[in-house]
């Protein structure tokens, strides 16, 4: 999303001032020389006629305005959702901020739970308020070795989130899958 | 994110936690330091959007006949305009262009904002006298993020001083080794990187924001 904004601002921005330089140009070339039957860069005359014979109850009026407010629907949800998605770690001092995105966040706790011998492969998905663990063991997860297997990768990420301070605490998540076969 | 101007301590029990009193402009420095703000294209994509659907809603109202059947049936063009520029050429021509150079001028204006880099200020040094000391930026930039690749657990550093030459700040980006410990990488990078390079530039305060990265592992061992 942020990385769309940046792309579509300078864009839009062009946009915007093209348009004026036309309509000043348009109005200019109009203004000197009266008897030109069309426009210099845009056909307004043919524009004109056309619109003076479309009514407002058109269907074609109709599309367009429905397009018009989809777009603008399409521009505020970009500039809403286009915010940083950062989790912020206590700093040892007020004038220091300290930052990390929920991708290294993920990787952290992918690298720990994975140290396990229990685990055979482990999925890590994080953002502010929650981490979700999905582990790969061998045994049944329903069965004793399951809950064994949930309890030491909790503990294991909970060891993490005290070694790293995150301003918020998010909640873990612990799935378990298993995986058949010789271990 | 407590707004409370005092000092986090690391320490989650033991001692109760040190309460320094900090000016919340730092804080707020400190903040803004963590990346390239975009509140202002936000800002303009939201208004910009609200404006088109106002103005898709009000055709979509008026095509539908809610101001009016008759007002519906009426071109889009109204005869009444075109009367009333044709009556007034003037002002309609100058309505029209300074309309046409205001689009301009935003427009350019939002583009160049838009893709403008972000300003990396030089720093001044108190010297005596007529003399005047700069350092650059990126020789700022440099000095810290050697430094902090002597800290222990970290794997690559990088920094940027980052605001404007009155209120500067530091955005320093640590790459962490598997092993290290973030708490003490912390604490390590203020004493011996941030205070040194506070007290050299001979400044008063200087916030930072550090964002954490992993460093990527050696490739593991091959074994046949």
């Amino acid at each position: 999303m942020r990385v769309l904004l940046r792309l579509l601002a300078p864009v839009l921005g062009l946009a915007l001032a093209a348009a004026g330089v036309l309509l000043a140009i348009e109005v200019i070339v109009g203004w000197t020389r009266p008897g030109e039957a069309t426009g210099v860069l845009v056909p307004w005359p043919d524009w004109k006629s056309a619109l003076e014979a479309t009514t407002w109850a058109d269907p074609a009026v109709l599309g367009t305005g429905f397009g018009i407010a989809v777009v603008g629907l399409l521009l505020v949800l970009l500039g809403l959702f286009a915010r940083r998605s950062d989790i912020t770690v206590i700093a040892p001092r007020a004038d220091m901020t300290v930052t990390m995105s929920p991708r290294v966040l993920a990787r952290l706790v992918g690298q720990r739970v994975r140290r396990s011998d229990d685990v055979a492969s482990a999925a890590v998905t994080a953002s502010k308020g929650r981490i979700t663990v999905t582990a790969t063991g061998w045994g049944d997860p329903d069965g004793e070795v399951g809950a064994a297997l949930r309890s030491s990768v909790e503990g294991t990420v909970a060891a993490l989130l005290d070694d790293v301070p995150l301003t918020r605490r998010p909640r873990v998540r612990v799935r378990l899958a298993e995986l058949r076969g010789p271990r | 994110m407590t707004s409370e101007p005092t000092a986090n301590t690391l320490d989650p029990g033991g001692d109760p936690p040190k309460r320094v009193p900090v000016d919340p402009a730092l804080r707020r420095r400190s903040r803004a330091a963590v990346a390239r703000s975009y509140v202002g294209d936000r800002v303009v994509a939201v208004v910009v959007g609200l404006l088109l659907i106002a103005a898709g809603v009000a055709v979509v109202l008026l095509s539908n006949g809610v101001f009016g059947v008759g007002r519906a049936a009426r071109p889009v063009l109204d005869p009444m305009i075109v009367d009333w520029m044709t009556a007034n050429p003037m002002a309609a021509r100058l309505i029209a262009i300074a309309s046409g150079i205001v689009l301009t001028v935003l427009g350019l204006v939002w583009a160049a904002r838009a893709v403008r880099p972000e300003p990396h200020p030089d720093l001044p040094v108190e010297a005596g006298g007529d003399t005047e000391i700069v350092v650059l930026a990126s020789a700022i930039g440099d000095a810290v993020a050697e430094q902090a690749l002597g800290l222990p657990g970290v794997g690559k550093a990088r920094a940027r001083v980052v605001g404007t030459t009155r209120a500067p700040a530091l955005r320093v980006t640590l790459w962490l080794a598997d092993d290290s410990h973030v708490a003490d990488v912390l604490e390590a990078l203020q004493t011996r990187v941030l205070a040194p390079a506070k007290e050299a530039l001979g400044l008063p305060a200087l916030p930072v924001a550090v964002r954490l990265e992993l460093d990527n592992p050696p490739p593991p061992p091959r074994v046949t």
